[in-house]
């Protein structure tokens, strides 16, 4: 006695929804992957540093007039702090606003837009799973076969 | 005491601009690179000239979210400016003119206070924000009262109201989009969609410069976007740089394959536009902030009644991003539509986006007051490091 349902509703039940927690965590590092640097390593980093070969910080260390210059590495030393620390700090220096934190321009009054996340054109559905956007059923298909719940880049 | 010349540097993210007033500004990149080609040798700044090949270029970059966190990088690069090789100063005849973000952190404006002194042996430093000499360039030759400063460079997108000539700290607003993120996300879509490029920052970075444009019609352009052949009047191709027969890429208009010169080319379609939408809806990357033109809107409003009007009438824009074509014409469409009827509206656009802030240095170091803004290495040295904090409004 076969029960009388579509085809895709029972599909959709067997896929893995990611909760609000994963997708929040997902879209926080897409957002900090657009502040990276580089996305390959340092292409010099495997140079075994010989004698012969100036380290790095040394080769622009040219010696100059000036005998007491100091070198980059005692300014690295010297003020060592990263960016979360900086703005701890700031907290106690400027509690008040306005201050670093409090000039972030806030959240627009207008609605988002939503876009495909294939193609980029203008998107209306959403992937159950993830939550990506998504415009057609030909880029759902490639969403699934690459990107979603296997997060590549 | 009156020098003839001073020496400026505005010391951006991305690119360091320099000179002597009595110059034109240099424009330095502000980072060590490391090229794959060139296995033993790090180019620092300007040196990037030099290197043949720039593929898969590896960034070390002083800056962090807009602010200088890694000071050896930086120390090395100052190092370079100020030789012989970049742009030669002696500090105990010129003075100084150093630009900083606003709102820096208090331990790092501690520390360039302490190097330029101590390090450089500087007579006298002005430390100042870039947006302060924007203002006063724009008010030097527009005799204004308020001013509204926009300035979108690699980090992120400042806009700060001026009135008379001082900066009103409750209406800053910052939108955390620059034009890293616009290469960054660049890079991620065609990546994705057509040939991977993550590795080439440096590439995609002038893929960027080289195809997008701000669109005035966004929905009305992805629908032309959509179209296919001759109606579709925005998609071209890119052509890669290959570094024997072509150093910088360029674009192109989509030719059949046979006329194909085994050249690799990127499809720049839709990516054209929506990369510097970014600007105008950090939205549609998931940045839960508003776009430029609304952000201008908010901060007008933040400021005293009576001077909304000069602010609106006197908007300036400059920076890394203000060289996209349509840039302009974009924010004041907008801020127009959302402003009062009955307010006049100007948005101008710097002549030399990138070099706006450093030709305000030249202006000021011609004000009769100029030396009463710096800082002394004799005061300095007396009163220590508290009298920079109380002279520089940063």
């Amino acid at each position: 006695m076969a029960s009388r349902e579509s085809g895709r509703v029972k599909d959709a039940e067997k896929r893995r929804v990611l909760d609000d927690a994963a997708r929040k965590r997902r879209a926080r590092k897409a957002v900090e992957a657009l502040e990276q640097d580089n996305f390959h390593d340092d292409p010099h980093a495997d140079l075994v540093m010989s004698k012969k070969v100036p380290k790095f910080a040394d080769s622009n260390e040219k010696p100059t007039r000036k005998k007491k210059s100091r070198s980059a590495e005692y300014y690295k030393l010297r003020f060592r702090k990263t960016f979360g620390q900086l703005v701890e700090e700031e907290a106690s220096f400027r509690p008040e606003p306005p201050n670093y934190l409090s000039a972030q321009a806030p959240p627009s009054k207008f609605p988002d837009r939503h876009f495909c996340a294939v193609c980029g054109f203008t998107s209306n559905y959403t992937c159950i799973s993830c939550g990506a956007r998504y415009c057609s059923v030909k880029c759902l298909g490639t969403h699934l076969d690459t990107r979603c719940l296997k997060w590549t880049a | 005491m009156s020098e003839t010349s001073c020496y400026i540097l505005d010391n951006g993210a991305y690119t360091a601009k320099v000179g002597l007033s009595t110059m034109e500004p240099k424009i330095v990149p502000n980072c060590i690179m490391k090229a794959k080609s060139e296995r033993r040798r790090p180019f620092i700044g300007s040196q990037l000239d030099e290197c043949r090949d720039a593929s898969g270029l590896f960034y070390i970059l002083p800056f962090q979210k807009g602010f200088l966190i890694n000071w050896d990088t930086q120390k090395t690069i100052w190092d370079f400016i100020f030789s012989k090789e970049c742009c030669p100063v002696n500090f105990s005849e010129t003075p100084l003119i150093l630009t900083e973000p606003l709102f820096n952190f208090h331990s790092i404006q501690e520390a360039m206070t302490e190097i330029f002194f101590e390090e450089y042996e500087c007579q006298s430093l002005l430390r100042i924000n870039a947006t302060d000499l924007a203002e006063y360039h724009y008010r030097k030759l527009h005799k204004n009262e308020g001013t509204v400063v926009v300035d979108s460079g690699y980090s992120f997108t400042y806009i700060v109201p001026y009135i008379n000539g001082k900066k009103y700290k409750e209406g800053i607003r910052r939108i955390d989009v620059g034009g890293k993120v616009l290469t960054n996300h660049l890079k991620e879509i065609l990546s994705y969609r057509q040939l991977n490029v993550m590795e080439e920052s440096y590439v995609i970075n002038q893929a960027k410069e080289d195809s997008c444009f701000v669109s005035h019609d966004f929905m009305g352009d992805m629908q032309i976007t959509r179209r296919t052949g001759s109606r579709n009047t925005i998609v071209k191709d890119y052509v890669l740089p290959d570094y024997t027969t072509l150093r910088r890429g360029y674009l192109r208009d989509i030719v059949r394959p046979n006329e194909d010169l085994e050249q690799q080319t990127l499809r720049m379609n839709n990516e054209r536009f929506s990369i510097p939408e970014l600007l105008f809806h950090p939205s549609d990357v998931g940045i839960p902030q508003m776009g430029i033109p609304e952000a201008i809107i908010n901060s007008i409003d933040s400021c005293p009644e009576g001077n909304k009007e000069s602010l609106l009438e006197n908007i300036i824009l400059y920076g890394g991003n203000a060289l996209f074509p349509g840039f302009r014409d974009r924010v004041f469409n907008e801020v127009r539509a959302l402003a009062l009827d009955h307010f006049d509206v100007n948005v101008s656009i710097a002549e030399n986006p990138i070099t706006y802030a450093w030709e305000g240095g030249k202006y000021l170091f011609k004000d009769p007051d100029f030396y009463s803004f710096c800082l002394t290495k004799e005061e300095y040295e007396e009163e220590g490091r508290n009298l920079a904090f109380e002279r520089f409004d940063i």
